[in-house]
């Protein structure tokens, strides 16, 4: 830029508008800053206005581009430093208004799923990468479904009165005592079709009933979840990798699992699952009451007999069986001292234990 | 069961080289868990879990037997000289066919023997028992809990005639020893003289004959009873005995004879008694068929190989008598197995004495495609989530109420339901008799219990099954509940508290998507319940993403109209009127956003201020063709009534 033919008080001007500028605190010194430089009277910018007018034709056009060049330097500065100015007094204004973040906010409420159904949707989720659906039935329920279907005699003490409940005017119904009568239903369901199907696989979650006085670890009513496999050379083999493989995905990749032998007239051979306690780990506890282990399930290859009564060759077709007792699992892990607390449905447990994942 | 360790070792010597822990997972691997161990009189006694078709594992011999084979150690012989029989001193007719063949007796004087032994004391101690220092009690009692064959003693004095062993005819009655008068019927199995029944065959002998101080003379029972019999008429009578449970559960017939020789020896030898005779009526049942075991079904079974040369000495350590053919194993159980019948059960045995842990684990093959969740339960699943986020708690609630509770709701509801077909016959009592119509009663009772609790708030859900009676029985319908009470918000200084409100629930109703609004019902002071079948949900979609379906990318013009309406003015005909005029497309909503009421608006009227929303999908609509649609939609409010609020 040409300054020369500018007197010396402008190139003063010149030489100190950038320090100036930057002097500016607040807007209110900036806007004296912009008077002084590019204000419409008595300004830099309007002497040097009245210079170009002054001057010789000749030296018009010289003259006319520095001053241009100069005035547009210092209205850019102005307004970059304005723009800052302005800036920072919003932020100081908004800063002055705010509320204290540590007030309480408007939140929204909070719910929960029931720590049973919640347990039970675990478990489903837990087989469905095995291929397992999920089934139901009736909680009202035949005595052929719940007990004749599966191998259990007629003179069975569970089939008395002092352990199922059942209903007035109408002879031969009975709330269920497990979740196994849906075994009987699905496998006479889909018995036609076994061959196409390539077998059958399921869960059924649900509501189970027996005759037990309300106490601590009873409760008339609880839930089950049924697991049932048919295929073809189904043994005993493959229920233990399924139930290995199903509590290591409930309680943690070094869950130990041990089979038992047991018996259930609906399978042979029957067996009892226990889980190395997940508390004590093994050295024994109150919940494991010293023994290291907890009953979690009983299971079994399903008896010749079931699958006949359900219209299922035996000869072609095996499987295996399992039910889980949900309530008892639940308090196991979660340390519930009281059965009821499941059932008495007090907010305040339901929210610690029912969470929403 | 209850086992001394230190009975435990006369039986089977071997035990003695295990410590208990060793003892209780042995027991545990063979099918009996322990529940319990505890110290009675300086003995270890455990208490072991016998599963129900084991009735031969339910005493000291029996339980050694089993462990016996597992850790191939030998049984001690019994140490009971048998008794030689002679003709009968009493007559027994055994009139019972195949459930009883076989009785054994004998008949002894007692004399003034020094007693029950300490010992023997000290083992009834053991197993709970107080020693009543009777040889007749507990000699019996002892070899009940030591050899598990139950056996009885009549006063032979007050025995008539002969002895039948004899189903009870109508009519009959027996007075038992624990003073109560039984109605027998024509299942109940009997011993009986000739005066009428004196005992019930296998659960417990009579009145008239029992042993007592004064008895001089004993006729020894030591018979075999066939198992249901037993448990029906132990069912029957609601009388559950030490004899009953055992027979119950299977007794060996073997042990007849060698049950009345241990009996007889212990009254000798404790209480000096003199024999006068002993005599067996009938016979022990023939041993019931072999099985058949193949190789094929063991290796199905495990998904191992397990060879018949493998599996033939485990069964033989169990007492089966087997053989080897060209086409498996054949094997005969032993007299005190009940519950081996097919295949599966010997290869079970087999299984059980190899130990399960040497069963390999294995992933069963996918065969044919898996299907779907089930629609029903993915839905239930979303919902309970759904409400789960919106503030609600899900309930779990029994299933059945009290009959007044339930009709009072069935009443409000407005359904008939009777109850007779929802009615159980042994209900835990009368509160929980009924199987509930409705959720609410539950969900109310729930509410109230918390609120007590000091809830300011309530939101509450159940999803579960109702009972509607029908000829065929009760019908299950799944209904979700939802019950909300308490007071919203006013726990923030930008949420105003005001109490719930019936409309809240309405909200939930139709974000749920609802078509029909259920009615909500006031169940208490301030408390709001709905219900309905979950059916009206509607069916959640097949198709994973749903159509695509436009929408306007245009500006959307909004104007709100105040309309004076008389108080008992139709929301829904008054929106539907001005919802008619307005070009459909367009529209895009119209409700009403504010509700005025107050003493200075004219008399019978409220204020309803109404909020349309235009947005069309083409193009950007102008000022003049929206005032147009509203003069419109006032033009048609005013044919209802309304007119424009100054």
């Amino acid at each position: 830029m040409e300054l020369s033919l500018l007197p010396q008080e402008l190139r003063d001007a010149y030489e100190a508008f950038q320090a100036a500028l930057d002097a500016c605190g607040d807007l209110d010194a900036l806007m004296r800053l912009k008077g002084a430089y590019i204000g419409r009277e008595g300004s830099h910018a309007a002497r040097m206005m009245d210079l170009l007018k002054a001057a010789p034709k000749e030296q018009k056009r010289e003259l006319g581009a520095s001053i241009n060049a100069l005035k547009g330097k210092w209205e850019e500065g102005l307004r970059i430093r304005q723009a800052e100015l302005e800036d920072a007094r919003k932020r100081q204004a908004s800063l002055a208004q705010a509320w204290d973040p540590e007030l309480p906010p408007p939140t929204p409420a909070k719910g929960a799923m029931h720590p049973l159904n919640r347990l039970m949707d675990r478990m489903v989720e837990v087989f469905r990468p095995l291929g397992y659906h999920v089934e139901e039935g009736p909680e009202v329920e035949t005595e052929a479904h719940n007990f004749d279907g599966l191998n259990i005699p007629a003179d069975h003490p569970a089939r008395g009165s002092a352990d199922t409940f059942y209903l007035k005017e109408h002879g031969d119904l009975l709330l269920r005592t497990h979740t196994s009568p849906v075994q009987v239903r699905v496998m006479q369901r889909l018995a036609p079709t076994i061959e196409a199907r390539g077998g059958i696989r399921f869960l059924a979650p649900g509501r189970v009933y027996r005759k037990d006085e309300i106490d601590p670890t009873h409760s008339p009513m609880f839930h089950q979840v049924e697991g049932l496999l048919v295929g073809k050379g189904i043994g005993m083999h493959h229920l233990k990798g399924t139930l290995d493989y199903a509590m290591k995905a409930l309680f943690g990749p070094k869950a130990e699992v041990r089979f038992r032998p047991s018996y259930f007239p609906f399978t042979e051979p029957s067996c009892e699952v226990d889980v190395r306690c997940p508390l004590c780990g093994g050295d024994g506890c109150r919940v494991c009451k010293g023994s290291g282990w907890v009953e979690l399930l009983g299971a079994g290859l399903v008896h010749p007999n079931v699958l006949r009564f359900s219209g299922i060759d035996p000869e072609v077709w095996s499987g295996f069986a399992f039910g889980i007792g949900v309530e008892r699992t639940a308090m196991m892990v979660s340390q519930t001292p009281d059965l009821r607390l499941f059932f008495e449905n007090d907010t305040r447990f339901l929210a610690a234990m029912g969470g929403l994942d | 069961m209850l086992i001394e360790i230190k009975a435990l070792v006369q039986e089977l010597p071997a035990v003695a080289n295990l410590s208990v822990t060793e003892l209780c997972e042995l027991s545990a691997a063979l099918g009996f868990p322990v529940d319990g161990v505890s110290q009675e009189g300086g003995e270890t006694v455990i208490e072991v879990d016998v599963t129900a078709n084991r009735g031969d594992v339910l005493s000291h011999r029996g339980f050694a037997r089993d462990l016996a084979a597992r850790v191939d150690g030998k049984l001690e012989p019994l140490a009971c000289p048998t008794l030689e029989e002679g003709a009968p001193l009493m007559p027994i007719h055994l009139r019972a066919g195949a459930a009883c063949p076989v009785y054994s007796t004998a008949v002894l004087d007692l004399g003034e023997g020094p007693g029950t032994p300490e010992e023997a004391r000290r083992f009834l101690a053991s197993m709970g028992t107080n020693a009543k220092g009777f040889a007749p009690v507990d000699g019996s009692n002892e070899l009940l809990f030591r050899y598990g064959h139950p056996t009885h003693a009549f006063d032979a004095d007050r025995l008539k005639g002969c002895l039948i062993v004899r189903w009870a005819e109508e009519g009959e009655t027996l007075l038992t020893l624990d003073g109560v008068e039984r109605k027998l019927s024509p299942k109940d199995l009997l011993i009986a003289d000739d005066s009428g029944p004196v005992a019930l065959a296998g659960v417990m002998g009579g009145d008239s004959t029992k042993v007592t101080p004064e008895t001089r003379r004993v006729l020894l029972e030591s018979a075999w009873f066939d198992a249901r019999s037993v448990r029906a008429t132990a069912h029957r009578h609601g009388l559950h005995s030490d004899a009953s449970y055992r027979f119950g559960r299977g007794a060996d017939p073997a042990m007849a004879r060698t049950g009345r020789d241990l009996l007889a020896r212990r009254l000798m030898d404790w209480g000096g008694a003199v024999l006068h005779g002993a005599w067996t009526a009938g016979e022990v049942p023939e041993a019931s068929a072999a099985i058949r075991l193949t190789e094929g079904t063991l290796n199905r079974l495990t998904g191992s190989p397990i060879s018949l040369e493998e599996a033939k000495p485990l069964l033989e350590r169990l007492g089966f008598v087997v053989s080897q053919g060209a086409d498996g194993l054949w094997a005969h159980p032993p007299t005190w197995r009940h519950d081996m019948e097919i295949e599966v059960d010997l290869a079970e045995e087999v299984l059980r004495m190899r130990g399960y842990d040497t069963i390999p684990m294995a992933l069963p093959p996918l065969q044919g495609h898996p299907e779907p969740l089930s629609a029903n339960y993915a839905q239930r699943k979303n919902l309970a989530l759904r409400l789960a986020h919106l503030g609600f708690h899900q309930t779990v609630t029994l299933g059945f109420v009290s009959p007044e509770i339930d009709a009072e709701f069935m009443s409000v509801l407005g359904v008939d339901n009777p109850q007779g077909g929802r009615t159980l016959v042994n209900p835990l009592g009368v509160e929980y008799s009924v199987m509930r119509g409705s959720l609410l009663p539950s969900l109310r009772s729930t509410a109230e219990y918390n609120l007590r609790q000091g809830a300011r708030e309530l939101r509450l859900f159940e999803i579960s099954p109702v009972y509607f009676s029908t000829p065929k029985g009760p019908q299950e319908t799944l209904k979700l509940g939802i019950v909300w009470s308490g007071t919203l918000g006013g726990e923030s200084y930008l949420s105003p508290a005001r109490p719930v409100r019936s409309a809240d629930l309405v909200g939930i109703a139709r974000d749920l998507g609802l078509e029909v609004l259920p009615q909500v019902h006031e169940l208490g002071d301030g408390v709001f319940g709905i219900e309905f079948p979950l059916g009206e949900l509607g069916r959640p979609q097949d198709r994973i993403i749903p159509a695509f379906q436009a929408f306007s990318r245009f500006p959307a013009v909004e104007r709100d109209l105040s309309l004076l309406v008389a108080m008992e003015q139709s929301y829904a005909a008054l929106r539907d009127a001005m919802t008619q005029v307005l070009p459909k497309d367009t529209l895009q909503s119209l409700a009403c956003v504010d509700v005025f009421r107050h003493k200075s608006l004219p008399q019978g009227r409220q204020a309803w201020l109404m909020r349309f929303r235009f947005q069309h999908m083409e193009r950007t609509l102008t000022g003049a063709e929206v005032d147009g649609w509203i003069a419109k939609a006032l033009e048609a409010a005013r044919t209802h009534g309304a007119e424009l609020r100054g």
